[in-house]
């Protein structure tokens, strides 16, 4: 191991040192508690701005990690995310007294896991990843120790978790099996040679593959797990788990399909994705229009969104990769932005979220409404805000690959979506207010990511130029 | 010179920009300065609108003020604004009809008044942006951001049925343009695929295109790409059956939300098949010609018709708009210069007479808080000034000579009847209908006897009601009598759109 790989992976250290530091802390100085969101918070940026200090080496641990562009972009996205989410967590926390460094400990590594799994140029640091985020995650998900609906979604992600790591793993040793190699290159090579039809032990290696990655993604038919998870999951770990494992898992997803290039697939597994890819649009919308609480409806949507983004994938090169990271990014604005309004809402965490809990609130309480509105007219794709930008990009990719049936496919079913985004606009705004008061004050934190989440929605939906080119810059480094 | 390269930068962007303004910055109660700050504002885009007019070159058939800036150079996206006559003259009614908008609220919209505001100003700015717009993609955007003021508006401060009108109106409006946007991102990998090699929504680059055509529907391209742009105006104008949304729309809005809806936003779909459908696809545009030809016929007199079965007042004047807007679809597919020409003066027209019509429903709505025929009669004794607004508007919808509406109608059907002589001779009775329901609204309300006591006492038009009215009236009348100026503002344009 030469130094250089451990410049390459600095931002992971920062990150594992400074959660070992929160829990000893936490252990041995309780009365640091308190502060203790703020040492994580320094952590991440840490992260971050080591990220972008030093240089990008490329592949490093002989060739099993690839730290390039499309690395550095994720892994800001990544760390991006987990500072939102440690700003709206910590008034949560207060409240709920699940207070404690392990907490933030877990976040932090359980992102560590998400950037380790979006450098993965090879099977084994996938799985390593996927192991340390969702394991950090199963224990967050229970982390709410006195409520039983955060139990049993700890319970059953784990159950599942367990399942699909399972899968995954199974894969990786029958692709192993068949190409000798953990190297996602050189299985390329592979398949490259000799035809996938003829080899079945590949064939099968890669389909459990793209069903563990499935299950992270909730794609269709792996989705079952995500409402109940989402609805007992504390908000803000709710919130992370809705984006950060999904935005490494597609990563991932992009990096194999990049690899094994699409013209050594045969087509059927082109259809296979955009059967996968429809359903998942089609399933998501339509369930989510029967839900009455918003953590299910937003779980739901984010089974369509991953549907959307694989349109991306599907249609493959450079302007559909692009898109699927341009997707990255708004996806989690607008899905933080949500998850971060509806913990503020919360009245008790032991009720449900439900729908018509938010009737006229967007009278009394104008900033989170708004919030709330701009996030789910993004999640629509209206614009001018950056959900309708990636919706644009990954639908563009899809007419350039004369993929055009999939793109109406994909328009149509925005629309089936825009009823249950736009109820909850409705029912902030139109719908009479009940004599009820808020519980509580709105946090300053909350007000303040959601805020935050807010501007980059409009900014981003306004002036995409950055964010396009460099996720055009990222996808770039990937296809060379 | 550095003035006229911001004109429409600053008249499409003002209202949207001090509406935000007021939204995000100013405290909740203040209501008279939402009030005062709409109304100047919107004055302040009329002067912009008056400005761009006056310096407007009637014999230059192209995009004047032109402004073009990068927005997103690698996808081939820019922003591009320009004038042509056609816009011109639809954004002088959107101009005009704002402050209209606002003064008609003035007392009417007591709760709330700064989300109203606000959202009617955004909407200002979404319409003339669609108007001005010359990239196809800075126009979906503005097409987009009409919906989401528009939803407020209806769904919040609008009658009983609110929330059913704003939903349907919003999926329906979504169904169409969601679609465009596949037709639109298909033009542009045309553009791609063309010689030029890359990425470009710009309309004077897709004008450029020869759309591929071919044998059948499903393998045509321009007439796919052509349906899906003419679904999305469809809805908009509306076209006979496409317009169940309208009715319960313009209901259920506000009079100010009926006013600017009837006034502008159906405009925008007629606006669309002569900006985007005639030049883009013309074969399509051909073959289609039969189907709409017959639908905007069907539309003229069914409109007519269901008009004539309505209790409600403003439901009869929304039916009215599905009827007169045939009359336009008309004009635009008769395809000849004159009938076009009529067309878009008819839109006008419609504008300024519906907005009107919408209005004065709302005034004695106001002061009865029912909209019912039955409910009234003998109006003309105790609203005197009232009346004579009523019957001027009538007068023009129904296109009596020396009244704006009569140009209209007489225009298309003279350009169309080389064309379409057999729907112009069926539509012609949609104009006989016309006058059969809306004379006997005006007899219903204002000549039969005085029967119910609470009339009695009703008030007349306040000056603010007088003013609001003003120049809607004396622009009906200056168009009937000299519409010349109007006319030959947007000629040039529309000669060499149909090249006559």
């Amino acid at each position: 191991m030469t130094s250089i790989d451990l410049y390459a992976i600095a931002p992971e250290l920062v990150l594992v040192v400074v959660g070992s530091v929160l829990v000893l802390a936490s252990a041995f100085a309780p009365a640091l508690r308190p502060r203790l969101v703020w040492l994580a918070g320094l952590g991440a940026v840490g992260a971050l701005a080591t990220r972008w200090v030093l240089p990008l080496p490329g592949a490093v641990f002989s060739a099993a990690l690839r730290v390039d562009a499309l690395a550095r972009f994720v892994d800001t996205y990544i760390l991006a995310a987990l500072l939102l989410v440690l700003v709206m967590a910590e008034p949560y926390f207060v409240r709920t007294a699940v207070r404690g460094g392990e907490v933030y400990a877990l976040l932090l590594w359980a992102a560590t896991g998400a950037m380790v799994m979006a450098k993965a140029d090879h099977l084994l640091p996938v799985f390593i990843g996927l192991e340390l985020l969702s394991v950090c995650l199963y224990v967050l998900n229970a982390s709410h120790r006195d409520s039983l609906v955060s139990l049993e979604s700890g319970f059953k992600y784990l159950v599942v978790g367990a399942f699909a790591s399972g899968l995954l793993l199974f894969g990786i040793a029958l692709v192993y099996g068949a190409a000798g190699t953990f190297s996602l290159r050189a299985i390329a090579v592979v398949a490259t040679t000799q035809p996938l039809t003829g080899n079945p032990l590949l064939l099968a290696g890669l389909a459990l593959v793209l069903a563990g990655l499935g299950f992270k993604l909730a794609l269709v038919p792996f989705h079952a797990w995500a409402p109940d998870v989402y609805q007992g999951a504390p908000t803000p770990v709710t919130a992370f788990l809705s984006v950060v494992p999904k935005g490494a898992t597609l990563v991932v997803f992009a990096r194999l399909v990049t690899a094994l290039a699409p013209h050594s697939l045969p087509p059927r597994w082109t259809t296979l994705l955009a059967v996968i890819a429809i359903a998942s649009q089609a399933l998501g919308n339509l369930a989510a229009i029967a839900q009455r609480d918003l953590k299910r409806m937003l779980a739901y949507s984010g089974i369509a969104h991953m549907g959307y983004a694989m349109v991306g994938i599907v249609a493959f090169g450079a302007e559909g990769l692009a898109g699927v990271v341009v997707y990255l990014a708004a996806y989690t604005f607008m899905n933080l932005a949500a998850f971060g309004v509806v913990s503020a809402f919360s009245e008790s965490e032991d009720e449900p979220h439900r729908l018509a809990d938010l009737a006229g609130q967007g009278w009394k309480r104008p900033f989170l409404s708004f919030a709330l509105t701009v996030s789910m007219f993004a999640l629509a794709g209206i614009p001018p805000t950056v959900g309708f930008v990636a919706k644009f990009l990954v639908f563009k990719a899809a007419v350039t690959e004369n993929l055009v049936w999939l793109a109406v496919v994909g328009v149509l079913n925005s629309l089936v979506s825009v009823f249950f985004y736009f109820r909850v606009v409705f029912t902030l705004y139109m719908r009479p207010l009940p004599s009820r008061e808020p519980a509580f004050a709105e946090p300053w934190p909350t007000r303040f990511a959601t805020g935050l989440c807010t501007l980059a929605m409009v900014g981003l939906g306004l002036l995409p130029g950055w964010l396009v080119s460099t996720a055009e810059q990222a996808v770039r480094a990937l296809l060379e | 010179m550095r003035l006229s390269g911001m004109l429409l930068s600053a008249l499409v962007l003002t209202p949207g920009t001090v509406g935000l303004v007021l939204l995000l910055l100013t405290p909740r109660n203040a209501k008279s300065l939402h009030r005062w700050v709409g109304m100047l504002t919107s004055l302040a885009t009329l002067g912009l609108a008056l400005l761009a007019w006056s310096r407007f070159d009637i014999s230059d058939p192209g995009f004047q003020f032109v402004e073009v800036r990068t927005w997103l150079p690698s996808l081939g996206i820019s922003y591009r604004l320009g004038m042509d006559g056609i816009a011109l003259v639809l954004v002088l009614l959107t101009a005009l009809l704002q402050p209209v908008v606002m003064l008609s609220s003035w007392k009417q919209i007591d709760d709330k008044v700064k989300g109203y505001v606000a959202s009617m100003l955004i909407l200002e700015t979404g319409m003339l942006g669609a108007f001005l717009a010359t990239d196809l993609f800075l126009f979906y955007v503005f097409w987009e951001l009409m919906l989401l003021p528009m939803y407020f508006i209806i769904g919040v401060w609008g009658g009983e049925r609110r929330v059913y009108a704003a939903v349907k109106f919003v999926i329906f409006t979504l169904a169409g343009s969601l679609l465009m946007l596949v037709g639109i991102l298909y033009l542009g990998s045309l553009h791609k695929a063309s010689p030029a090699g890359v990425w470009s929504f710009a309309f004077e680059d897709i004008a450029k295109l020869t759309i591929p055509g071919g044998a059948g529907f499903w393998h045509n391209p321009q007439l796919l790409a052509f349906s899906v742009f003419a679904l999305a105006f469809a809805i908009k104008v509306p076209v006979w059956p496409l317009h169940t949304w309208l009715p319960d729309a313009h209901v259920e809005a506000p009079t100010g939300g009926s006013i600017i809806l009837a006034g502008v936003l159906l405009k925008l779909g007629t606006f669309g098949f002569l900006r985007y459908c005639r030049p883009l696809f013309p074969e399509a545009w051909q073959a289609a010609t039969p189907l709409f030809v017959t639908l905007a016929v069907i539309a003229i007199i069914v409109g007519a018709l269901v008009a004539y079965a309505q209790k409600d007042i403003k439901k009869l004047v929304a039916y009215s708009s599905v009827s007169h807007m045939g009359f336009v679809m008309l004009g635009l597919f008769g395809g000849t210069v004159t009938s076009t020409q009529g067309a878009l003066l008819q839109m006008v027209n419609h504008g300024l007479s519906s907005g009107a019509l919408f209005l004065l429903v709302g005034v004695i709505y106001d002061r009865r808080h029912t909209r019912l025929f039955e409910d009234f009669g003998g109006l003309a004794k105790v609203m005197p000034l009232y009346t004579a607004a009523f019957m001027i508007t009538t007068l023009s919808s129904i296109g009596l000579p020396g009244l704006n509406g009569f140009v209209g109608e007489l225009l298309i059907f003279l350009g169309s009847f080389k064309t379409q002589p057999v729907a112009v001779i069926i539509a012609a009775t949609g104009v006989v209908l016309g006058a059969v329901y809306m004379l006997t609204v005006v007899q219903r309300v204002f000549w039969n006897p005085l029967v119910h006591e609470a009339n009695r006492g009703l008030e007349d038009l306040t000056w603010r009601e007088v003013t609001a009215f003003a120049p809607l009236g004396l622009a009906m009348i200056w168009i009937g009598v000299y519409p010349l100026p109007l006319l030959s503002l947007s000629e040039a344009a529309i000669r060499r759109l149909i090249g006559g």
